[in-house]
C-alpha cells in the first residue's frame, strides 16, 4: 500500500518507516525535548538529522514534530499564521505521507500538534496541545558575542548585561527599543530565549499559557522550551514598558479590523490591494475563517 | 523478528506513547501518567528507561533491578553512578552518592534518575511549586526515603545544574524537573 498525501494522491516509492526519522535520532530528540522542559529556555543541542528539505526550512521543527507525533494525533503546520502557503502546505504533506494515521487539519482547535512559523494562534491553546516553532536563530546573545562557547556561558550565568546594553542603545538612538520580532524573553527567571520570529503581539501568549511550547532550530541543532504555567516576560527597563503591535490608524487613532471578518483583536497583515488600496487581514487564517464561519452562522 | 513480534514494550509506536505521556507529566510536575494500557505488566520505570535509553546512553542500576534481556532489549551502556547519565533505584534505599549535575554551560548533562516507590499516591502529600504547575501541586508518594528529598535539594540548588526526577509505581509516573520546589 503506498501512501496518500493530502492532495488525494498515491505516492509510490515513499514508503518510510513511521515518522521518517530512525527510532534512534527520534529517542535523541525525544531525549533532548525531555531536557529542554526540565530546564526551561536552555538551548539543549542535539544532532539535527538531514532531512528532505533544505535547514532554514524548519527541519528543527519538522524534526520535533516528527518525534512527537503518533498515529492519533491531529497534527496543523501554519507559515506566518496561513496554512495554505508553500512552507505550510509541503510540510504538512509530508507529515500525512511518512505518518500513516495522522490527520491533517487546519482547525487550531482541532489539532494535537501544531508547528508553526513565526506565529502563534490566536486561538489560546489547551493543555492537551504543543506548539512547535520553526527557529531560524535561536541564541539572543548572538547580536552580542560571536563565540558560541561564550554565549553559553553567559546563559549558565544568567549574564546578559551585553543585552541589556543593546537595548539601552536602542533607547538613546531611537527613544524605543527597535526589535520588532525575534524579541527576547526571560524564561522562569534564568535564560533569556529568542522566541523566534514571532511578533512581539504573540510574546505575551508565551507566558504562563496552558499549552507546552517547543523550539526546533534545525541549521543551529538547538532544542528549547517553554513549559506550561512558566514565566515568560519579554526583557525592557523599569522606566520603559512592553508594548505590542497595537494596529491603529494614525489619523483616525481607530485600530484597523480585518477585512474578512472584522475581527479587531488579531494580529493582521497589512498588504496592498489591487487598486492600491491599503487594507488589513487577520495573520491567522484558521481564525479568520472560523470567525467568517460563525458569522454566517449567526445570520 | 519483525517488529510485531517484540514484547510491546520495545515496539517503535509504544515508545511513542510513552513518551507523550511521559512528556505531558515532565511540563506539568505534579500530574501523573497512567501507563498501565502500554506495559503488558513490566514496570513503569522500566519503561521510563525503554523510552530515553539507547546505545549512546549509560545507566546505572543501583539495585541490580534489571534482568539481562532488560539490558539487551535497552543497549545500554552500563556506568558508575557518578557518570551515568541515567540512574535507576529504589525510593527505600536512601542516596550515598552525587549523580552527574552538568555545568553551568551544560546542564542537560545532569542525571535522570528514575526511582521506583511502592505508590505515588498514598504517602505524605508534598507540595510542588515551579514552572508548569499553575499555583501549587501536590504528590504523595509512598516508600520514598526522605534522604532523597534533602539530597536532589542539594544537588538542585544551584540551577541550571541539576538532576531531574522520574518516581514510578508498579503502572504510573511523575516527573520531578530540577527547577520544581519541594515543601511539606
Amino acid at each position: 500500500m503506498h501512501p496518500v498525501d493530502t492532495m488525494g494522491q498515491t505516492r509510490e516509492g515513499a514508503e518510510y518507516g513511521f515518522a521518517f526519522l530512525d527510532e534512534d535520532a527520534k529517542r535523541e530528540l525525544r531525549r533532548s525535548i525531555f531536557k529542554a522542559v526540565c530546564i526551561p529556555g536552555h538551548q539543549v543541542p542535539y544532532a539535527s538529522r538531514e532531512m528532505p528539505i533544505a535547514r532554514g526550512f524548519g527541519t528543527g521543527g519538522m524534526q520535533l514534530t516528527l518525534a512527537l507525533l503518533g498515529p492519533d494525533d491531529a497534527c496543523k503546520v501554519i507559515d506566518q499564521g496561513a496554512d495554505d502557503s508553500v512552507n505550510a502546505a509541503n510540510i504538512r504533506n509530508f507529515f500525512a505521507l511518512t505518518c500513516p494515521g495522522v490527520t491533517g487539519t487546519l482547525r487550531t482547535e482541532e489539532a494535537s500538534v501544531i508547528q508553526t512559523r513565526h506565529r502563534i494562534p490566536e486561538l489560546p491553546l489547551r493543555a492537551d496541545q504543543i506548539l512547535v516553532f520553526q527557529v531560524p536563530y535561536p541564541d539572543p546573545l548572538v547580536v552580542v558575542e560571536p563565540n558560541a562557547a561564550k554565549r553559553r556561558r553567559m546563559h549558565g550565568r544568567a549574564d546578559y548585561a551585553r543585552l541589556w546594553v543593546k537595548l539601552y542603545e536602542d533607547m538613546v538612538a531611537f527613544d524605543e527599543i527597535t526589535i520588532s520580532h525575534r524579541y527576547p524573553t526571560r524564561i522562569n527567571g534564568h535564560y533569556i530565549i529568542d522566541p523566534s520570529p514571532i511578533p512581539r503581539f504573540d510574546v505575551p501568549k508565551l507566558h504562563q499559557a496552558d499549552c507546552l511550547y517547543l523550539f526546533g532550530a534545525g541549521r543551529e541543532k538547538r532544542i528549547y522550551a517553554v513549559p506550561p504555567h512558566t514565566d515568560a516576560v519579554p526583557i525592557t527597563f523599569n522606566d520603559v514598558t512592553f508594548a505590542v503591535e497595537n494596529f491603529r490608524d494614525k489619523a483616525t487613532g481607530k485600530r484597523h479590523c480585518c477585512r474578512r471578518c472584522g475581527a479587531d483583536d488579531s494580529f493582521l497583515d497589512e498588504f496592498l490591494d489591487d487598486d492600491g488600496a491599503r487594507v488589513f487581514q487577520c495573520s491567522d487564517a484558521a481564525y479568520c475563517d472560523m470567525r467568517l464561519e460563525r458569522l454566517e452562522a449567526a445570520e | 523478528m519483525s517488529v510485531l513480534d517484540l514484547p510491546r514494550l520495545w515496539r517503535p509506536a509504544t515508545h511513542q506513547a510513552l513518551f507523550r505521556r511521559i512528556l505531558d507529566v515532565a511540563a506539568r510536575p505534579g500530574q501523573i501518567a497512567d501507563l498501565g494500557d502500554l506495559l503488558d505488566g513490566r514496570p513503569a520505570a522500566l519503561a521510563a528507561l525503554a523510552t530515553f535509553c539507547d546505545n549512546t546512553q549509560t545507566l546505572a542500576d543501583l539495585t541490580g533491578t534489571l534482568s539481562a534481556t532488560d539490558f539487551a532489549f535497552l543497549d545500554v551502556g552500563k556506568a558508575t553512578v557518578d557518570k551515568a547519565g541515567f540512574i535507576l533505584s529504589v525510593g527505600t534505599a536512601a542516596p550515598d552518592f552525587t549523580p552527574r549535575l552538568g555545568t553551568l554551560d551544560t546542564p542537560e548533562d545532569g542525571a535522570t534518575l528514575v526511582i521506583m516507590v511502592d505508590s505515588l499516591t498514598e504517602g505524605a502529600a508534598l507540595t510542588l511549586t515551579g514552572p508548569g504547575i499553575n499555583g501549587t501541586a501536590t504528590l504523595a508518594p509512598k516508600g520514598l526515603a526522605p534522604d532523597w528529598l534533602t539530597a536532589r535539594a542539594r544537588w538542585c540548588a544551584d540551577f541550571p545544574m541539576g538532576v531531574d526526577l522520574v518516581l514510578a509505581d508498579a503502572t504510573r509516573l511523575t516527573v520531578i524537573p530540577r527547577t520544581t520546589k519541594i515543601g511539606a
